[in-house]
């Protein structure tokens, strides 16, 4: 308990049924991973993002379907470009941009999210708590 | 006035109540501002969770809604409903997930517990700040876009103007009628083709309700099912289609040549031209890239040799947009081209021929008024047919050549007693009922059917040309005067260029892909756009027919006129006082839902085309653009909650 938490945001279409899928096949994966539900990986922007760190989040892990099969076409990679822009610009405030993960999870790959889930847990659990020097 | 905020936390018997201490849950609930009621219930979902849930908001006079249970993906709907049902504005509800997200995936209680406790934070605090979303409804469009007039195009637009449907049938070349309008004669019934094609071309052009708008292209698409804009280009003709009565008159003066596409290259056209004696509108064109003055040049000769004024230099290309509810593709294909294939020497010696060109030949629309000749304008003594060119390189069998190589074979028989005709092949594909027979009777009437190994090697020899191939593991070779090769049937390059405009897929061929390639090979995974014909893969007439009236039909049986479309409700809105008119959401909304208003230099949101995918409110760097029930508020508050 009392991990560091990690903001999740899933896109309805592809990672939230991902996410239901693991849940179907009682994977197991930690409780610090909280999803929060978007239309699209494309409405989360670095607004969000930050204000997931601002509130205290160490990680923030962001879902979208795979490559190609974006509900909406192309959110995806918008929030990939998005998200490798705002690393970089982490990186330069002193905050790893390993708390940053950009993935892809089809709705049927239950596996898969909790492969991911599981493997952004130990990023932040070896990274430790965000000691933030953006907030206030 | 504050929220009354019930929540409503459900057990699912053991699969949510076994895991998670949810009496703790509710507890917690319990200490949330402005929540006025939390409860568990054992089965949520269940008829007698439903009438609980509505006996709550009721008794309650709840504002919001809050439960949480399973995905959202199974009952969100049914709990929406019920909401409505007593009078809450379903918008108003939120569910989180604590089972599949939660209970299931996380084996220590105690982590359950409190990572539900948080998700149900997270929904209540959201929940406050939701609004109602009323729902939308338009009228469909029941007008319909048939892209292309070969016969799968032609069949459509006729079956839906049967029926009373508005019909735009858009074709890009300056006469309707497709592929089968310039051959002579179709097996199997072996009829005239032009003229079993004529009285559906002239009712076309006719019929009241169909707009046949011919010499255009697609040029966008915007919309979805029921309520597409597509644009037009109506290409330049330079000749007035009320004032033409095709007398051509001004062919003849015209001192341009060009080769004629619509013979393959067999004949010479002028710049102004109709593609072939018999096209259909019988208007001609002027072909830009080759008239003298339209390059600049001194010429008039056609204006001058017009007895009624129609010919226009001042013509410009004119878009039109039309509102249409559906879209059927019917833009047929084109063949492989043979000459990568060094071989079969085709472009490089005369009298080597596609299946194509020898029925410009054969037909009587054509460049040699129907007779069959040589280069030198001798007929040919004797024909050598290859079957299957290209086939091996583009890994699929085509499935018409054999058969119309046969109809060809037959023609030449018929036309040129004493003809020797040979073809080469190494599978035959006859399949349909009538098809074996026509090939047994061209058998009879003397056509000899080699089977090699499918090494055809032409060269020339004098005048003459000299098929080298294998047979029976023995190398032997054939003097002839002409070969005609069946190349394999492939997609026109106007496929991909439509698949982007209408952002559908393509099968590995570069064909488009079929919704299901049994079930619905008329369909595309697109709601309200079909495909029919030879762009949805290799076929004969009879095929492309049927394809072309099943589209028809699940469009009549479809979009209803006066039916009603429900719209997207979660869409986005752009707050004309914040937005600062920098485009940056115009360009990049996947679905050209937003446009500019040029009076208040804001941008606007169409809501009958935006699908909610947030992509313009993450984009806006003003904050004007929101998404109705994913907005910066509400997904703050869920991060505040989640996090703490
Ligand atoms: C040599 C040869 C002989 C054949 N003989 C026979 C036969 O005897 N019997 C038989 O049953 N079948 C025969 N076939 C097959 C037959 O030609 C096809 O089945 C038929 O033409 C398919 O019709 P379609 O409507 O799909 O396409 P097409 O007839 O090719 O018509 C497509 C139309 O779409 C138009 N178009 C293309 N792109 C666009 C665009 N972007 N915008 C607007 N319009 C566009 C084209 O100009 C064309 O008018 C033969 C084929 C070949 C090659
Ligand atoms: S202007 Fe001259 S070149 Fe152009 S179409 Fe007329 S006659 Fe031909
Ligand atoms: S939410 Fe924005 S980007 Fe997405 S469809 Fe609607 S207007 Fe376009
Ligand atoms: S809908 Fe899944 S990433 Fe866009």
């Amino acid at each position: 308990m009392n991990e560091p938490t990690i903001v999740s945001f899933l896109c309805n279409w592809c990672s939230y049924e991902g996410a239901d899928k693991a849940g179907n096949a009682r994977l197991e994966y930690p409780a610090n991973i909280r999803p929060i539900r978007v239309m699209c990986s494309g409405r989360v922007d670095t607004e969000l993002v930050l204000q997931a760190f601002r509130e205290g989040a160490s990680g923030v892990l962001i879902l979208g379907c795979h490559p190609g099969d974006c509900h909406y076409k192309k959110g995806n990679y918008k929030t990939r470009r998005r998200m490798l822009l705002l690393r970089k610009a982490l990186a330069q405030f002193g905050v790893e941009p390993e708390r940053v993960k950009v993935d892809w999870v089809a709705a049927g790959e239950g596996e898969r999210f909790a492969k991911v889930a599981n493997e952004m847990a130990e990023t932040i659990r070896e990274l430790g708590p965000l000691r933030l020097p953006l907030s206030g | 006035m504050a929220e009354r905020i019930g929540v409503f936390v459900c057990k699912c018997g053991p699969n949510i109540g076994d895991r998670i201490d949810v009496d703790s849950v509710v507890a917690e609930a319990e200490g949330i501002e402005d929540v006025v009621t939390a409860k568990s219930h054992n089965l949520l979902c269940s008829e007698d969770g439903i009438r609980f849930l509505q006996e709550e908001i009721r008794k309650g006079g709840l504002t919001r809604v809050v439960i949480a249970a399973c995905t959202p993906k199974q009952y969100e709907q049914k709990f929406m409903r019920a909401c409505e049902g007593v009078g809450l504005n379903p918008y108003l509800l939120q569910m989180t997930n604590i089972r599949e997200q939660c209970a299931w995936v996380t084996p220590d209680p105690a982590q359950a517990t409190a990572k539900a406790k948080s998700l149900v934070r997270a929904a209540t605090m959201r929940a406050t700040l939701q609004e109602p979303i009323e729902k939308k409804e338009i009228e469909i469009h029941p007008d319909v876009l048939v892209v292309g007039s070969g016969v799968a195009g032609l069949e459509a637009t006729l079956t839906l103007a049967q029926k009373g449907r508005k019909v735009y049938l858009l074709e890009k070349s300056p006469c309707i009628g497709g592929l089968g309008a310039r051959f002579e004669e179709v097996y199997q019934t072996m009829e005239c083709a032009p003229c079993m094609l004529a009285p559906e071309l002239q009712e076309v052009l006719q019929k009241e309700n169909i707009e046949a708008i011919t010499y255009g292209e697609l040029e966008g698409v915007v919309g979805s099912y029921g309520n597409f804009t597509v644009k037009i280009r109506r290409k330049a003709r330079y000749v007035s289609e009320e004032a033409c009565i095709g007398c051509s008159a001004c062919f003849e003066p015209c001192p341009v040549e060009v080769s004629n596409e619509f013979d393959e290259g067999l004949s010479k056209r002028k710049a102004i031209y109709i593609p072939f004696a018999g096209a259909l509108p019988n208007v001609p064109v002027i072909d830009e890239a080759n008239c003298i003055k339209l390059k600049g040049g001194e010429c008039n000769a056609c204006q001058e040799a017009c007895p009624f004024d129609a010919i226009d230099f001042d013509d410009q290309d004119r878009i039109e947009e039309k509102r249409v509810g559906a879209i059927i593709l019917a833009t047929g294909s084109t063949q492989f081209n043979p000459s990568s294939l060094a071989q079969y020497g085709y472009g490089r010696f005369d009298n080597v021929l596609t299946g194509l060109e020898l029925e410009r030949l054969n037909a009587s629309n054509g460049p040699t008024g129907g007779k069959i000749l040589l280069k030198d304008g001798r007929e040919p003594r004797s024909v050598a047919f290859v079957y299957c060119v290209g086939r091996k390189e583009k890994g699929h069998c085509s499935g018409i050549c054999c058969m119309y190589s046969v109809k060809l074979a037959h023609l030449l028989k018929e036309k040129i007693p004493g003809v020797e005709v040979y073809s080469f092949y190494t599978d035959l594909c006859l399949p349909k009922k009538e098809h074996q027979r026509l090939y047994e009777e061209v058998v009879e009437k003397g056509v000899e059917f080699i089977r090699s190994n499918g090494s055809e090697r032409v060269s020339r020899d004098g005048k003459g040309l000299v098929v080298e191939y294998k047979a029976d593991s023995t190398s032997k070779s054939l003097a002839v005067d002409m070969v005609v090769l069946a190349p394999a049937i492939e997609p026109n390059p106007d496929t991909a260029k439509l698949a982007a405009i209408l952002d559908i897929p393509l099968d590995e061929r570069g064909f488009f892909s079929e919704e299901h390639p049994l079930m619905k090979s008329f369909g595309t995974p697109l709601e309200g756009v079909f495909i029919a014909g030879c762009c949805q893969g290799p076929k004969d007439i009879g095929d492309a027919v049927a394809q072309g009236g099943a589209a028809a039909g699940r469009i009549l049986s479809r979009l209803i006129p006066g039916e009603k479309l429900e719209l997207e409700p979660i869409v986005a809105v752009i707050d004309e006082e914040i937005c600062g008119g920098c485009n940056t959401c115009i360009s990049i909304c996947p679905y050209s839902a937003i446009s500019r208003d040029e009076e208040k230099k804001v941008a606007v949101v169409d809501d009958t085309l935006c699908r909610g995918c947030g992509t313009c409110v993450a984009a806006c760097p003003t904050g004007a653009a929101r998404a109705k029930h994913f907005t910066n508020e509400e997904i703050f508050a869920e991060i505040r909650e989640v996090v703490r």
